[in-house]
């Protein structure tokens, strides 16, 4: 194995009584596009601020390529950060404030300018190089901010909550520049947000972090289709989380009673289960069938439509089962058409065994414990 | 409605007052105390002033006129122009000196000290003001005289006596008893704004510590700064109490030759001469410095 270009070794930081990140163990490879996901306040921030060497661990050790970095200030290390108020200084115009890193670096200003303004071209903003940062739109500042960042030609980007602030529109296309350069350049990212589509539609590995833990880090398919805790599956949206008991376990298939009715689900190989056993398993929202009719098959629910959200091509369905579980479920605008859909029709819910997702029994503990 | 205001705008004799005329009407009282006090107590003397530098002395008595003969003696001497700038140096000196000693504590009321202690360091740079001047300055006397506390205290180590008192550092001294807590204020208010980002952002672009200070945190409060710095300008320029009582009136600034030259002969319109040029001299000061300050780029 390669040595990890930024490793958490069991790393703490604690503000006063306050603990922020606790053990946190995390290795970045290069040319990596991590995001750490995470609810406010789940230290997601604090572990981005800590590889900028802004905040120091409590406890632990960070390295660099296998160096200490615990000690080592700011402005000595070759991190820069993307702001999610982007901090772009308003004395200086742009071409100024792309240029303030390598000025910082004791570069001559003809070169440092041809830099700048190679970054300002190479993100499409060239023609506004002496333009104050008040004269520009909120795109155009994400890209000057991105410049600035770049325009060193670090190892890593750091970048917090960055799109945060701009219309959903432009947050596509800059999603779309960023994933982009990221791959053309080569160099590792480090994307902190709260936002599922931005880290899902970009990064290569998601940490979900909550309470100063790592809940989980996979592919964005792996966090999405199998979340490894009740946190996950809840934070990652969309997904129905049904406990219940086991009532019976045969041909690695398991069936469990719950609220919602009887369900089967396929058991994973490595997990062993007991009748009698609480057991709770996820089904997402767009892996549910949907019809007026009974149709045939496995985990067939009964239902009663409360409402829907319709939101462009695909629209979510709210249902309420005989015993008064909620359950929602996604579905194609297209097929919407062939289902009665007013407010208290009669929906059946199915989904095949093989989609179900069954937590690890270790979470329900650890979410008690936390 | 716009129908409406357009009709009494074009027919002066329409009885109907339109919404726009009420609305301007409205802010007209509620500005007025504010424009009658200015007239009253600043525009109508300052114009009297103006008008009082060409009246003349004959026999020890004023008479109102229109000569400019005040005007041309005035600026013939030298005595006035080394007043002129004496006075200008000093303050200058002073502002300089205020608002080297005024940074490092914004600076540190600012970053390295908690919300309530910066409040309470305000609170504690207000109370100067709570006494009077005079007094203040009275008690500087005491201090800094030959045979003053500080001299005292020198002559126990072996040192001094230091002539402190009647000298332009007594005066210096004085103005920053006046002027002091204000630059401080004024630049902790301004440096206490700064978006912290910022300053990380600079740091975090390998810009170090003590450079931060030069290249970011100065450009971002400047406006307090050169606020700061003008109104100790303003208030060391004007004043004539340190230098009378710790500059000892020698050499004499403009203020004092206010005093000396109404005192002598009842020459209130050369006296006149003197205020107006140093008001033109603050308004020239006060607009560089805040066309300075808010000017977009450095």
């Amino acid at each position: 194995m390669t040595q990890a270009l930024v490793e958490f070794d069991t790393v703490v930081k604690r503000f006063g009584s306050f603990t922020a990140v606790k053990e946190l163990n995390l290795e970045i490879h290069k040319g990596e596009f991590v995001a750490i996901m995470g609810p406010s306040g789940c230290g997601k921030t604090t572990t981005l601020r800590m590889l900028a060497g802004l905040d120091q661990p409590t406890d632990g050790e960070i390295r660099f390529s296998g160096r200490r970095m615990n000690d080592v200030g700011p402005s000595e290390r070759d991190t820069p950060l993307v702001w999610q108020t982007l901090a772009l200084f308003p004395f200086l115009n742009v071409v100024k404030n792309v240029e303030f890193g390598l000025k910082m670096r004791g570069m001559d200003a003809p070169t440092r300018h041809a830099k700048a303004m190679d970054w300002l071209q190479r993100l499409e903003i060239g023609e506004f190089a002496t333009r104050d940062i008040s004269q520009l739109s909120g795109g155009q500042r994400q890209r000057v901010a991105l410049a600035r960042a770049l325009v060193t030609e670090p190892e890593i980007l750091l970048l917090d909550e960055p799109l945060s602030a701009l219309d959903a529109h432009l947050v596509i296309r800059m999603q779309g520049v960023l994933t982009r350069l990221q791959r053309e350049l080569g160099i590792t990212f480090v994307y902190v947000t709260h936002s599922q589509s931005e880290a899902f539609a970009m990064a290569d590995r998601v940490v979900i972090m909550s309470n100063g833990l790592i809940e989980q880090i996979g592919t964005p398919q792996e966090i999405y289709r199998e979340p490894s805790s009740r946190f996950v599956a809840e934070f990652v949206g969309r997904n129905n989380i049904i406990e219940g008991e086991v009532t019976r376990t045969a041909g690695g298939k398991v069936t469990i009673n719950s609220p919602v009715g009887s369900c089967t689900a396929a058991l994973p190989s490595q997990m062993k289960v007991k009748k009698g056993e609480p057991l709770s398993f996820v089904v997402s929202a767009d892996v549910i069938s949907l019809s007026n009719t009974k149709p045939k098959g496995e985990n067939i629910i009964a239902c009663e439509l409360i409402s829907e959200e319709f939101i462009g091509s695909v629209a979510t369905l709210f249902v309420e089962t005989a015993s008064g579980a909620e359950l929602k479920a996604q579905i194609q605008q297209r097929d919407l058409t062939k289902l009665d859909t007013s407010p208290g029709a009669r929906i059946h819910l199915s989904w095949p065994s093989a989609s179900v997702h069954i937590l690890p029994q270790t979470s329900n503990l650890q979410g008690e414990m936390t | 409605m716009n129908d409406s205001a357009v009709e009494n705008s074009k027919g002066p004799q329409g009885n109907a007052v339109s919404a726009a005329e009420k609305t301007n009407l409205f802010a007209l009282i509620w500005r007025l105390p504010m424009l009658v006090w200015q007239s009253i107590f600043f525009a109508i003397p300052l114009l009297f002033l103006v008008y009082l530098s060409f009246w003349l002395v004959r026999n020890y008595r004023m008479e109102p006129g229109f000569d400019p003969v005040n005007w041309i003696k005035m600026f013939s001497k030298d005595y006035f122009w080394d007043a002129y700038v004496y006075t200008f140096g000093l303050a200058f000196l002073s502002t300089v000196v205020a608002s080297l000693i005024a940074f490092p504590c914004a600076y540190a009321l600012s970053f390295k000290v908690s919300e309530t202690a910066r409040r309470w360091a305000i609170f504690f740079l207000i109370i100067p003001f709570f006494t009077s001047y005079l007094v203040r300055v009275y008690s500087w006397q005491i201090i800094i005289a030959e045979n003053g506390v500080i001299n005292a205290m020198l002559s126990y180590v072996g040192l001094g006596p230091f002539i402190m008192l009647n000298t332009a550092f007594g005066s210096i001294v004085g103005y920053l008893t006046l002027t002091l807590p204000l630059v401080v204020i004024l630049q902790t208010f301004s440096i206490a704004s700064i978006d912290r980002n910022l300053i990380e952002a600079a740091h975090n672009l390998g810009c170090g510590r003590l450079r931060t200070v030069f290249t970011v945190i100065v450009p971002l409060a400047k406006i307090g700064l050169i606020i700061g710095a003008l109104f100790c300008f303003i208030l060391s320029f004007g004043d004539f109490v340190s230098p009378y009582y710790l500059g000892g009136s020698k050499p004499p600034t403009l203020s004092i030759l206010i005093i000396d030259t109404t005192k002598s002969g009842q020459q209130w319109p050369k006296a006149a001469v003197v205020a107006v040029t140093m008001i033109v001299t603050l308004l020239v000061v006060a607009f560089t410095s805040v066309g300075l300050a808010y000017r977009k780029r450095t």
